[in-house]
């Protein structure tokens, strides 16, 4: 059985269509890319997947169960690193995972040892207020992993990001095998060497799936991109 | 249920320290409770029944010192989209209203205290031998208000209104709440106006509880 099942999802806005019938499956420890120009449905396919939206159609499970509101313990399992930080500047680094430690369950000794896991362990002290960009993004991260998740779900997660926090993100990235990851991005290179499958999305619509290996390098998927066609 | 109770004391706890942190919240809010009264006390000051001009200050300050502290509460959710990473939590989104509702009652209900204390000093009306029963409506009251303002509150949330359309639509949906807080400001040991506020309580309560997911999810 499937890690993730996205069964046939529409989400509307109005009468605008940001998800139109996607179905796709992501195994365990399997990584996947979301392609698609900007408005083609990426980020809204990632806040389905996080729960913190409501498809009009269509189910998605994660783990064989439903993420329909009634299981909501099925979210200690998704981890998000979203556009925004989700975090509160007035609070300090060590303030804000200890606040998503208390919600998630777990120990508060897993904050600081997160912290050092991204490159802020001298930062803690700190209000999120003072701190910048790629700062808020490598906390977000482990805000993300503090409650250890088997599904991390990253939305550009490279966007704005100095080479320091660029290469630190990646090397957290890089080190996971035993969790699924599903990571929508503009950075095609980037994005490429991280996965194992790359979606492309269209108008809402998934046009392609294809396996990231050596027969199809990441030049080859960065050209069918750009050409805006599928195989 | 130890997981539902510890998302709701953390969420009352953080916000409950951000207020405290940022006092620029507890101080406009009081301020503004203090020229309520202040005003009061200069129009009705040498006429009219000082009790009930101390029971009208008492909660108009209240409720307006109230509509300000909960807007400027729910608005920190919406920096940086806080209010996911709330979201995100594995307990019933209700958690997180249950969590705002206690840490806005407990800051409207301080509000409302002191606002009993400017009455008396202002408008030179201790509410005699049933301060304390009076006191103790504030957290009642305060309560219900919240239990609605938190909820009207994060449906306007993403409205750039949000800071005129709260109050218009707030005041009218809490005049039970204003009503059962005057009479029983008069009389503490009102039993159907208590009946009333008590009541009113559970059903907003148990309203803001069952629809919150809905409110907050896309």
């Amino acid at each position: 059985m499937s890690f993730v099942s996205v069964a046939d999802v529409t989400k509307r806005f109005g009468s605008r269509v940001g998800v139109d019938g996607v179905t796709f499956c992501v195994e365990e420890g399997e990584n996947v890319a979301l392609f698609g120009a900007n408005g083609a449905g990426k980020t809204t396919l990632i806040r389905i997947l996080a729960s913190l939206s409501r498809p009009t159609n269509g189910t998605v499970e994660v783990d064989g169960v439903p993420l329909d509101g009634a299981n909501p313990s099925v979210r200690s399992k998704i981890g998000l690193v979203s556009h925004d930080s989700m975090l509160y500047d007035s609070m300090t680094a060590l303030e804000n995972l200890r606040l998503h430690s208390r919600l998630h369950g777990v120990k508060e000794s897993v904050c600081e040892e997160r912290l050092r896991s991204v490159g802020l362990e001298d930062w803690g002290g700190e209000r999120v207020g003072r701190f910048s960009h790629g700062m808020r993004k490598r906390l977000s991260l482990a805000r993300a992993l503090l409650h250890d998740p088997n599904l991390l779900l990253l939305d550009e997660p490279f966007s704005g990001l100095d080479q320091e926090s660029l290469e630190k993100a990646v090397s957290v990235l890089s080190g996971f095998e035993d969790r699924s990851v599903v990571v929508a991005t503009h950075d095609l290179e980037r994005g490429a060497r991280l996965v194992d499958r790359a979606l492309f999305l269209d108008d809402g619509i998934l046009v392609d799936d294809v396996r990231v290996d050596g027969d199809r390098n990441v030049r080859e998927i960065y050209r069918t991109v750009s050409a805006g066609k599928t195989r | 249920m130890r997981d539902y109770l510890r998302a709701v004391a953390a969420v009352a706890r953080k916000d409950l320290v951000l207020e405290l942190r940022d006092k620029r919240n507890v101080s406009s809010t009081l301020v503004f409770a203090l020229l309520i009264v202040v005003v009061f006390a200069f129009v009705f000051g040498q006429e009219g029944d000082s009790g009930t001009v101390a029971r009208g200050a008492l909660w108009i300050a209240v409720v307006f010192a109230g509509t300000v502290g909960v807007t400027r509460a729910i608005t920190t959710e919406g920096e940086n989209r806080a209010v996911e990473g709330l979201m995100l939590a594995p307990v019933d989104r209700s958690a997180l209203y249950l969590g705002k509702v206690v840490s806005a009652t407990v800051f409207v209900t301080v509000v409302g205290w002191l606002s009993l204390v400017f009455v008396a000093v202002f408008l030179d009306h201790a509410f005699g031998s049933t301060v304390v029963a009076v006191a103790g409506v504030v957290p009642l009251g305060a309560l219900g208000f919240c239990a609605v303002g938190v909820l009207l509150a994060f449906v306007t949330l993403e409205s750039p209104l949000q800071e005129s359309v709260l109050p218009v639509l707030l005041v009218p949906l809490v005049i039970p709440v204003i009503l059962a807080g005057v009479e029983l400001s008069l009389n503490p040991g009102d039993g159907d106006w208590l009946r009333l506020l008590v009541i009113y309580n559970g059903l907003v309560l148990v309203a803001g509880w069952a629809t919150f997911d809905y409110v907050v999810e896309e």
